[in-house]
């Protein structure tokens, strides 16, 4: 238990005093959020730009625009057509309206016309939240023009809630690849200590090896935790970035991801004999983890054949699993599910491990 | 000279002087590395007390051997016990009894040499004082340095106060001053010393010849994964050698029969260019030689005569110098 706790402390104050750890654990993954969120948080969370062209005229026609600017986070921007759709061609318009010629008219006789959105298909946030916003608005403004009492009002805030902007997305997902990183970077210095005989040294002594992995195991979780109130203070201070969920089952999820991905650097680091093997491998893990395990963009954007890939990796499980929690992310997969691909990987790692892990 | 008590205790009869005395026992050890026979049917005893040394070249089984004792390898075949306990049964209890130096550790670089004495304080029962500890090994003024910024000899001081830190009754030292500066060896033998006074039991290897005449009481040589004799050093001198040895270097070839033939030669050993002539009429050889080296014209360089050494002891049961 003495030896426990002084091995603890022993690499608490070899990470503090090592800068490159600091940097990769901390400011890494802080500067991440900090780009992708001076990327795409900023456009987000002002406003969208929505074009209305405004082909009628009439008082009816006016009246809904009106009713366009009077939603908060549009910032409507009258123009013709053309000029428009080449903003929206350009990325800086969400959706453009287009009311047609005759509209007023045409509504005021009690028949039935309609406007026509366009969107970019390729900007999510168009789909997720601007024309939902838009259909909202059209069909209240058309109640009002039919004299329908509005009996039933929406929340604006459920509408808030359900939609995701870009940086809620990224954190939940920043924050999983931290975690795996965390994890499977454990292999580094495991190798290392292997390779310069300390844990030989230490096989000298009467210390228990379940004290070594226990102190190392402890260690990574203190930093996880910390390193995810980290994360998700930033993300709520400077990016207004939610937490929906319950903070029990966040801790749970974020201590078992990263023991998964723990067990996951303790079988790596069974495998490689060097520093120099050990790194190439940790990179080979990592990256197409990162990339393709949907934590920075929606695995719907990923064609259909690296669907197997995806579904495999622990990775896409813990973000998912964070995603839900944290932001209230309509789920990939059901809860249970991820809890059970993450316990799988761990227990199948750890088994590994015990199995192929050398003291020498 | 003076032989301490162990040693007198050897002249005993065998079975009372196991039970009395003898503190690292090795019965039959084999260990192979695949094909490679390290260490081929090794028997020895330390005695409680006793600086213990075994010498020979690299690769001669000696931390092969040193680390089965250790209990950080299993032998293939073969006894050993330890402060009378079978290592295979008992490693961890007589691993908080001794203390080990290994070869080339590398510490925590992050963190200073007080917190690493501390550290490994913690996994014994009972540990020295770290402050104890540094004057020992005399790290005083590094105790706040980080490892990463220990010379090497610093490094290997710190590695011999670890192998202290629990205060141990056998203290095995595996080339402690291997590549070391003549100081720096200074610090390590004065170390064996303070363990000498304090009646521990020392178990070191060494390739050192002085090394191992100056520190220990009885040496081992072995070569091939075999000991092939053991005694004190000064007995292994006399009873290999009546005779003191003349060395010089060889420019040119000569055949090893005219130098037999010299008056009082008794063995000759040529290696790689260097020649050693052993003979009990010194005087006599050394005229025969220049007679032999001014008829043949040939040069003799770095001619010197010495007393037979260990080295000596080593070249003619082995045939070979010991080289680093």
């Amino acid at each position: 238990m003495k030896s426990l706790l002084k091995l603890l402390v022993a690499h608490i104050k070899q990470f503090s005093r090592q800068r490159a750890a600091l940097f990769w654990t901390i400011a890494f993954p802080i500067f991440f959020i900090l780009l992708f969120g001076a990327v795409f948080g900023r456009i987000d969370t002002a406003s969208f730009n929505v074009g209305v062209v405004d082909q009628d005229g009439s008082p009816v026609a006016a009246g809904m625009v009106a009713a366009l600017e009077s939603v908060e986070a549009f910032k409507v921007k009258i123009g013709d057509s053309g000029g428009e759709l080449d903003a929206l061609n350009k990325g800086d318009r969400s959706a453009v309206v287009v009311i047609p010629p005759g509209f007023g008219q045409t509504i005021s006789q009690g028949s039935r016309d309609n406007v026509t959105v366009y969107y970019d298909v390729t900007q999510s946030t168009s789909q997720q939240v601007v024309l939902p916003i838009i259909l909202q608005v059209v069909d209240g403004f058309d109640r009002a023009m039919a004299g329908a009492p509005t009996l039933i009002g929406v929340d604006a805030q459920s509408i808030q809630a359900r939609h995701l902007r870009a940086i809620d997305y990224l954190v939940p997902g920043i924050l999983a690849m931290a975690l795996m990183q965390l994890g499977i970077f454990a292999a580094a210095p495991l190798v290392v200590d292997r390779q310069n005989r300390v844990l030989k040294r230490l096989g000298a002594t009467p210390l228990r090896r379940s004290a070594l992995v226990i102190s190392t195991v402890i260690f990574r979780l203190l930093i996880a935790v910390g390193q995810a109130a980290l994360i998700i203070a930033i993300a709520r201070l400077v990016f207004h970035v939610p937490m929906l969920g319950n903070w029990f089952s966040l801790v749970g999820v974020i201590l078992l991801g990263t023991l998964t991905f723990l067990a996951l650097g303790f079988l790596m680091s069974a495998f490689a004999k060097t520093e120099e093997t050990v790194m190439p491998m940790l990179m080979v893990v990592q990256f197409p983890m990162m990339f393709l395990s949907g934590i920075f963009f929606p695995v719907d954007m990923m064609p259909d054949f690296m669907r197997p890939i995806l579904n495999a990796m622990p990775l896409t499980y813990l973000g998912d699993s964070l995603r839900q929690i944290m932001v209230g992310a309509s789920a990939l997969h059901p809860h249970y599910v991820n809890l059970a691909v993450l316990g799988g990987w761990f227990l199948a790692c750890l088994l590994g491990a015990v199995r192929f892990f050398r003291w020498e | 000279m003076t032989f301490r008590q162990p040693i007198a205790l050897a002249h005993l009869d065998g079975t009372q002087r196991r039970s009395m005395s003898t503190i690292v026992e090795v019965h039959g050890l084999c260990k192979s590395y695949g094909d490679v026979k390290a260490v081929s049917n090794i028997s020895f005893g330390v005695m409680k007390g006793e600086v213990f040394g075994m010498l020979g070249p690299n690769g001669a089984g000696k931390t092969t051997t040193m680390e089965i004792v250790e209990g950080l390898r299993i032998a293939d075949s073969g006894n050993v016990r330890v402060l009378g306990l079978d290592i295979k049964r008992n490693s961890r209890q007589i691993k908080g009894r001794i203390g080990v130096q290994l070869q080339t550790t590398a510490l925590y670089p992050y963190l200073t040499v007080s917190e690493v004495l501390d550290l490994f304080g913690s996994f014994f029962p009972k540990a020295l004082a770290v402050d104890q500890l540094l004057g020992l090994v005399k790290l005083e003024d590094s105790r706040r340095k980080l490892c990463l910024h220990l010379s090497g000899g610093q490094q290997q001081r710190l590695s011999v106060a670890l192998a202290l830190v629990n205060d141990p009754e056998i203290l095995f030292l595996d080339e402690p001053t291997a590549g070391l500066d003549p100081q720096a060896r200074h610090s390590i033998w004065e170390v064996v010393e303070f363990a000498r006074q304090r009646d521990k039991t020392v178990f070191l290897t060494t390739h050192y010849m002085e090394e191992a005449e100056r520190l220990c009481d009885r040496v081992a040589i072995i070569d091939y994964g075999q000991i092939i004799a053991t005694d004190r050093p000064q007995e292994l001198v006399t009873q290999n050698f009546r005779e003191e040895a003349i060395e010089f270097d060889l420019a040119h070839r000569i055949e090893k029969e005219e130098l037999t033939g010299l008056t009082g030669a008794t063995n000759v050993v040529m290696e790689n260019g260097k020649v050693t002539v052993y003979s009990t009429l010194v005087p006599a050889t050394i005229s025969a030689l220049l007679e032999l080296a001014k008829k043949r014209d040939i040069q003799l360089t770095d001619l010197r005569v010495h007393r037979a050494t260990l080295e000596d002891v080593f070249l003619k049961l082995t045939g070979r110098r010991i080289r680093d």
